[in-house]
C-alpha cells in the first residue's frame, strides 16, 4: 500500500459509504449528507448567541450514536457531522456580530468592532461577505496545513520517541495547556490536577477499585460523557443562567439593520483584503497548532497585526480599524477560522485535544471505538491495510468537503441566519440543559449518570466563578489514563528504573520545558486564551 | 458575605490555602485509606508502579498549584467572582434539580398506583405509552419553566408551554425513532 493508495481509500470511504439515496443513478453516501447536515447546523448554532459549537457537539453525539451504533461504519458519518458542526460554527459567529453587535461565539468579538459600524452604514451584506470569504480562506489554509503536517509529526513521534519520551511529552502538553489556558498557570495546574484525580477514581490495576470510598457506582470510573458534558456544557449553562438572573433582562428586541449599498465583492476588494487574510491565516494556524490556545487569542492577534499593517500602508482617507474597516473584519475572521483545522494537528498526530471541539471528536472516537487518535494512526503499512489510516484520510476528505460546502453554499446560508440572534437566551438555556441531561441518560441509562453530570456541572460553574478554566481539567481527564499507562510501560521497559523520565536528553528537555512554561508564565503573566 | 471581589488582593491566596489543605487531606488521608497498593509494589519479583502512584502525583501537582496560587495571590489582584449571590444561586439551582429528579422518578409510579390497572407496577409499564412519558414530561416541563421564570423573575404561561413543547420534542427526538433507547427515568426501574 502506497501513500496514494491510502489517500484514495480515504476518499472512497467517504464517497462510497452506506448509500442514503440515489441521484440520477449516482449513489449519494450518508457520510456526505452528514457533513452537510453538521455544517448547516453549525452555522445555525454559531449564529445563535448563547449557543456554541461544543454545545451542539455534546447534544448531537448521543443522538448520532443511537442512529449509527458502535460499528466501524458509524465512525465517518458521526465524525463527519461533528466536523461539519465545528466548521459551520466558526463561520456563523460573525453573523450576529455584524448585524446586532452581539458576537455569536466569543472569538467573533473583534468582528463586532468593525462589522457593526459597517452594518450601520448600510453595508451589512458586504461585511457578511467579507467575513465569509475570509473565514473560508483561513479555514481552508489551516486544513491544508493540518493534512500536510499531522502525518509527518505523527511519524516523527512514532519513530523517535520511546515510552519515557512519550510520557514526558504528555506531561509537557498538559503543563503547556495548564499554563496557557487556565486563569493563571497556578489555576491551570489546579484544574489539570483535578482532572487527573477524577480520571484515577475507580480505575487502576489492583482488584479493588481505587478512591471509590466504597461506592460501587464509580467502580469503573466516572462516565467520560458525564464529566465532559457536566464541566464544559452544564457549567457554562449554570453560569449563563446566573448572569441572566443577575442582569434580569427581558427578551431583547433587536432590529436588523437596513441594507442599502451593493454587497458584492469585486476582484479589487478581494485583492486589497488578501494580505490581511494571508497574514491572519498564518497567525491563526500557528496558534491553532499549539494545544490549548484558543481562537479568541488568534482573533485578537490577527486584528492587531492587521491594524499595524493598515496604519502603515493605507492612505489617510481609508476607514480606520474600529470604525468599519473591511480589512479589520478580514483580519479577525481569517485568524479565528484558521485555528479550527490546525487545532486538530495535536489531536491526530499526538492524541492530545487542544480545544473543546477536539475533546468531542476524541469522545466520539472513544465511544464508537476502532479509531484511537494518536501517532499510531499514521502507520503506513505496506503489506496490509491500516484501517485507522484510512479513517484519518477519510477525515481529511470530509474536512475538504466541508470547505467546498463552505465556499459554495456557506455564504448564502450564513447571510440568511440573522434571525437566530433573536432567539432569547432565557428560553434557550433551560432547553439546552434538559437536552444535555436527556442525552446523558439515553447514553448511560442510569440516574447516577445524571447526578454525576449535575455534580460536575456545579464543579464547572464554581471553577468559572473562581476564574479557573475547566478546559485543562477535561483535557487532563481524557489524557490521565494514557499518562499512567505510558508511565507504567516506560517503568517496566527501563527495568524498573525510578528515573525513567530522565533516561534520555529528549525527555529531560521536555520535562525542563514543562516546568519552565509553568514558572515563566507564572512570573511574566500568561497570554489570554 | 463576599468571598472575593476585584479590590481584594488576598482572595487568590485564600483559595490557594484551601487547595493546599485539600491536597494534604487527599494525599495523607484519602489515598492511603482508599488504595490497596502503594506508590510502587512488588509483583512477580519485579518492582512495578502501584495504583497510588498516579493519584499521588496528581495530588502533589494540586498542592503545587495551590502553593503557586498563594504566591500569586500575595502579589497580584484577584479576579474571583464568587459572592453570596452565587451561593444562593447554587442552592436555588440545586433545589430545582432535586424537584426535577423527584418528579422524574415518582410521577410515573404514583400515577400508575392511582390510575393504573389493579396490581399494575410501573416497572412493567416502563416501556409502555403513555406511562413511560409521564415522569419525563412533568420533570422536563418543570425544570424548563422554573429556570425561565427564575431568569425572568416572573412566571408566565409561555414558560410552561416552552417546557412542555421542549419535553415533547425530546420524546420525538429520542424515543419515537429508537426502540432500544429509554428516556429518563425508565432505565432505573
Amino acid at each position: 500500500m502506497s501513500v496514494l493508495d491510502y489517500v484514495w481509500l480515504g476518499i472512497l470511504a467517504v464517497f462510497q459509504g452506506p448509500e442514503l439515496f440515489s441521484f440520477f443513478g449516482m449513489s449519494v453516501s450518508i457520510t456526505i449528507a452528514m457533513v452537510l447536515a453538521g455544517f448547516l447546523l453549525g452555522i445555525i448554532v454559531g449564529s445563535t448567541p448563547g449557543l456554541a459549537g461544543p454545545m451542539a457537539l455534546a447534544i448531537s453525539l448521543p443522538i448520532l450514536i443511537s442512529i449509527f451504533g458502535y460499528s466501524q461504519e458509524a465512525l465517518l458519518p458521526v465524525m463527519g457531522f461533528l466536523i461539519g458542526v465545528m466548521k459551520g460554527a466558526t463561520v456563523g459567529g460573525a453573523v450576529p456580530a455584524i448585524l446586532f453587535n452581539t458576537p455569536g461565539t466569543p472569538d467573533a468579538y473583534m468582528t463586532t468592532l468593525d462589522g457593526y459600524p459597517m452594518a450601520q452604514k448600510g453595508e451589512a451584506g458586504k461585511a457578511l461577505r467579507i467575513a465569509h470569504f475570509s473565514s473560508a480562506s483561513g479555514d481552508t489554509f489551516s486544513d491544508i496545513v493540518l493534512i500536510v503536517c499531522a502525518p509527518f509529526l505523527a511519524i516523527l513521534v512514532e519513530s523517535y520517541l520511546d515510552l519515557p519520551e512519550k510520557t514526558a511529552l504528555l506531561i509537557l502538553s498538559m503543563a503547556f495547556i495548564a499554563a496557557v489556558v487556565g486563569g493563571s498557570p497556578a489555576k491551570g495546574l489546579i484544574s489539570a490536577s483535578l482532572g487527573l484525580l477524577i480520571a484515577y477514581i475507580g480505575t487502576g490495576e489492583d482488584f479493588t477499585p481505587r478512591l471509590t470510598m466504597g461506592y460501587q457506582g464509580v467502580a469503573s470510573g466516572f462516565p467520560i460523557a458525564a464529566v465532559i458534558l457536566g464541566v464544559l456544557i452544564l457549567g457554562e449553562v449554570f453560569k449563563s443562567i446566573e448572569d441572566l438572573w443577575q442582569e434580569n433582562k427581558k427578551d431583547q428586541s433587536l432590529t436588523k439593520p437596513v441594507q442599502h449599498k451593493a454587497s458584492r465583492l469585486s476582484f479589487e476588494t478581494i485583492k486589497g483584503l488578501f494580505p490581511y487574510i494571508a497574514r491572519s491565516a498564518f497567525i491563526g494556524t500557528a496558534i491553532g497548532a499549539l494545544p490549548g490556545i484558543g481562537s479568541t487569542l488568534a482573533a485578537t492577534l490577527g486584528y492587531a497585526s492587521g491594524k499595524f499593517r493598515h496604519q502603515k500602508v493605507q492612505d489617510q482617507n481609508a476607514t480606520s480599524f474600529g470604525n468599519g474597516a473591511p480589512e479589520a473584519i478580514a483580519a479577525t475572521e481569517a485568524a479565528n477560522s484558521s485555528v479550527s483545522g490546525a487545532n486538530l494537528i495535536p489531536v491526530l498526530s499526538l492524541g492530545i485535544p487542544g480545544n473543546a471541539s477536539a475533546v468531542f471528536l476524541i469522545l466520539a472516537a472513544d465511544s464508537i471505538g476502532s479509531f484511537n487518535p494518536g501517532p499510531s494512526v499514521f502507520r503506513f503499512t505496506v503489506d496490509s491495510v491500516n484501517p485507522e489510516l484510512v479513517v484519518a484520510f477519510g477525515l481529511f476528505t470530509m474536512m475538504m468537503l466541508a470547505n467546498l460546502m463552505n465556499w459554495t453554499i456557506g455564504g448564502v446560508f450564513m447571510r440568511s441566519m440573522g434571525i437566530m440572534a433573536l432567539v432569547p437566551k432565557q428560553k434557550l438555556l433551560p432547553v439546552i440543559l434538559l437536552l444535555t441531561l436527556t442525552a446523558i441518560y439515553v447514553q448511560e441509562t442510569k440516574m447516577a449518570a445524571v447526578w454525576f453530570t449535575i455534580g460536575f456541572g456545579f464543579l464547572g460553574y464554581f471553577m468559572r466563578r473562581l476564574a479557573i478554566s475547566p478546559l485543562p481539567l477535561v483535557i487532563a481527564f481524557i489524557l490521565g489514563g494514557r499518562l499512567e499507562e505510558t508511565a507504567r510501560g516506560a517503568f517496566s521497559a527501563t527495568g524498573s528504573d525510578p528515573w525513567f523520565l530522565f533516561s534520555s536528553y529528549t525527555s529531560i528537555a521536555m520535562l525542563v520545558a514543562a516546568v519552565g512554561v509553568v514558572f515563566i508564565l507564572s512570573i511574566k503573566g500568561k497570554p489570554s486564551a | 458575605m463576599t468571598i472575593g471581589t476585584h479590590s481584594n488582593t488576598k482572595t487568590n491566596a485564600i483559595l490557594g490555602v484551601v487547595v493546599v489543605v485539600l491536597a494534604l487531606i487527599i494525599g495523607f488521608i484519602w489515598i492511603p485509606a482508599d488504595i490497596d497498593t502503594g506508590i510502587f509494589e512488588k509483583a512477580r519479583r519485579r518492582l512495578e508502579i502501584g495504583d497510588a502512584f498516579a493519584p499521588t502525583l496528581a495530588t502533589t501537582l494540586l498542592g503545587l498549584g495551590g502553593a503557586l496560587l498563594i504566591a500569586e495571590g500575595l502579589t497580584s489582584k484577584s479576579n474571583l467572582k464568587v459572592d453570596a449571590r452565587s451561593l444562593v444561586f447554587a442552592l436555588g439551582l440545586l433545589s430545582v434539580f432535586a424537584i426535577f429528579i423527584a418528579l422524574l422518578l415518582w410521577t410515573g409510579p404514583i400515577l400508575v398506583a392511582l390510575f393504573g390497572a389493579e396490581g399494575a407496577e410501573y416497572r412493567l409499564l416502563r416501556d409502555t405509552a403513555p406511562w413511560k412519558y409521564l415522569g419525563f414530561i412533568t420533570g422536563g416541563t418543570f425544570i424548563v419553566a422554573a429556570l425561565i421564570s427564575f431568569m425572568e423573575q416572573r412566571f408566565t404561561i409561555k414558560a410552561l408551554v416552552i417546557g412542555t413543547v421542549a419535553s415533547l420534542a425530546m420524546i420525538i427526538l429520542y424515543d419515537l425513532p429508537f426502540d432500544d433507547l429509554l428516556l429518563p427515568p425508565n432505565g432505573d426501574f
